[in-house]
């Protein structure tokens, strides 16, 4: 390993290895290390600084804060007689969270997609509305060397067979020329 | 005698409410301070604190003790404080008062730490560069650095394993450096 990377992969556990999360030989190689590079000390002492002024900010917090009423604000929140709408609001929230969120989004993708195809059945000759009777549906078959595709069309009992031969796939194998325009 | 966090938890399932006003005198300050480090807002601290802890009371029944309760409390009310957050990022002028305040305050703090100008200086960019963190970046900086909670404590309150906790540090504190790296 070059000096640099060895330096970047000492200087990526600096953190962790200051807050005693390193296993006990990555704790020692990246003292040993720390011992003979200036470059890597001078970011351990910039993280200490770091460190310790986070610590001074964030604990110190506001003086003059009282807690005597803080059990009766909670007490007040328990006692009182919550409307529907701010349980649902509740666990609505509790459900947007990410991990119930990742459930959420194909939920509402599949409910979505059975709304817009059930609205025939609710509004006949709707425009959004996906047509059930309107069926589209092609094959693909591999029968005496040829692929069949076939489309149909309920509606109007309408039946289209497209025949066509797979150029790529003669080639392979017999080498023969081959028409690969479609013959209906 | 001193109970446990688990024995009191049992009472409160069997309704006695004097036993989670014990967890609440135990844990109200902690939480209100992580809540605090998120938000930088007394008020709508102290409101989402008491929210926690209300959510955690009609919760409590559901809680099996499959981990420890000071992880689980932490858990809701940094969701909570999160959720905030964001609602705080989207509407940044309704809270910019309250957060002068704090800051005034927390200068009156009476071993300020930050004495002379320089130091003064780092503070208020430290604060500024906390503010422009990302939530999870700034929960796991204040669980880290306010709580001094392992990693893997802080995997479980928030939902990640703890190589997630590890790289968020470390680009949390990469970012606070590069930020205030004139200071450091």
């Amino acid at each position: 390993m070059t000096m640099m990377k060895r330096c970047e992969d000492i200087r990526d556990r600096i953190g962790a290895w200051m807050d005693g999360e390193l296993s006990r030989s990555g704790a020692e190689e990246v003292r040993v290390h720390l011992e003979s590079c200036p470059a890597c000390c001078e970011e351990r002492r910039q993280l200490e600084k770091l460190q310790a002024s986070l610590r001074a900010v964030l604990v110190a917090g506001p003086s003059n804060v009282s807690f005597e009423r803080f059990w009766s604000g909670v007490e007040q929140r328990i006692n009182r007689k919550r409307v529907w709408h701010e349980d649902f609001f509740g666990w609505a929230r509790d459900l947007s969270t990410p991990p119930q969120l990742a459930w959420l989004v194909p939920a509402v993708i599949i409910l979505v997609l059975m709304g817009v195809f059930s609205l025939e059945s609710f509004f006949p000759g709707s425009r959004l509305a996906v047509r059930r009777n309107n069926f589209a549906a092609v094959e693909s078959i591999d029968g005496f060397g040829r692929n069949v595709a076939v489309l149909r069309e309920n509606e109007t009992k309408t039946t289209i067979i497209w025949l066509y031969q797979n150029q790529e796939g003669e080639d392979e194998s017999t080498g023969e020329k081959t028409d690969a325009s479609p013959s209906f | 005698m001193e109970f446990s966090d688990w024995d009191l938890v049992q009472k409160c399932q069997a309704g006695e409410t004097s036993a989670f006003q014990e967890l609440v005198s135990r844990y109200q300050q902690k939480i209100f301070m992580v809540v605090l480090g998120l938000l930088r807002d007394r008020e709508d601290s102290m409101e989402v604190a008491q929210e926690a802890f209300f959510r955690a009371y009609r919760k409590i029944k559901g809680f099996k003790g499959g981990s420890s309760f000071y992880t689980w409390l932490y858990r809701i009310a940094v969701n909570m404080a999160i959720d905030a957050q964001r609602r705080q990022k989207r509407n940044p002028l309704e809270f910019r008062e309250n957060m002068d305040g704090v800051l005034e305050e927390q200068n009156e703090v009476e071993k300020d730490p930050f004495s002379n100008a320089h130091d003064k200086e780092l503070r208020a960019g430290l604060i500024a560069a906390i503010n422009d963190l990302t939530a999870e970046h700034k929960a796991v900086i204040i669980l880290r650095t306010v709580e001094g909670l392992p990693y893997r404590d802080i995997g479980e309150i928030l939902g990640c394993s703890e190589g997630t906790v590890m790289s968020r540090l470390h680009y949390a504190r990469k970012k606070l450096r590069g930020k205030l790296k004139a200071f450091l």
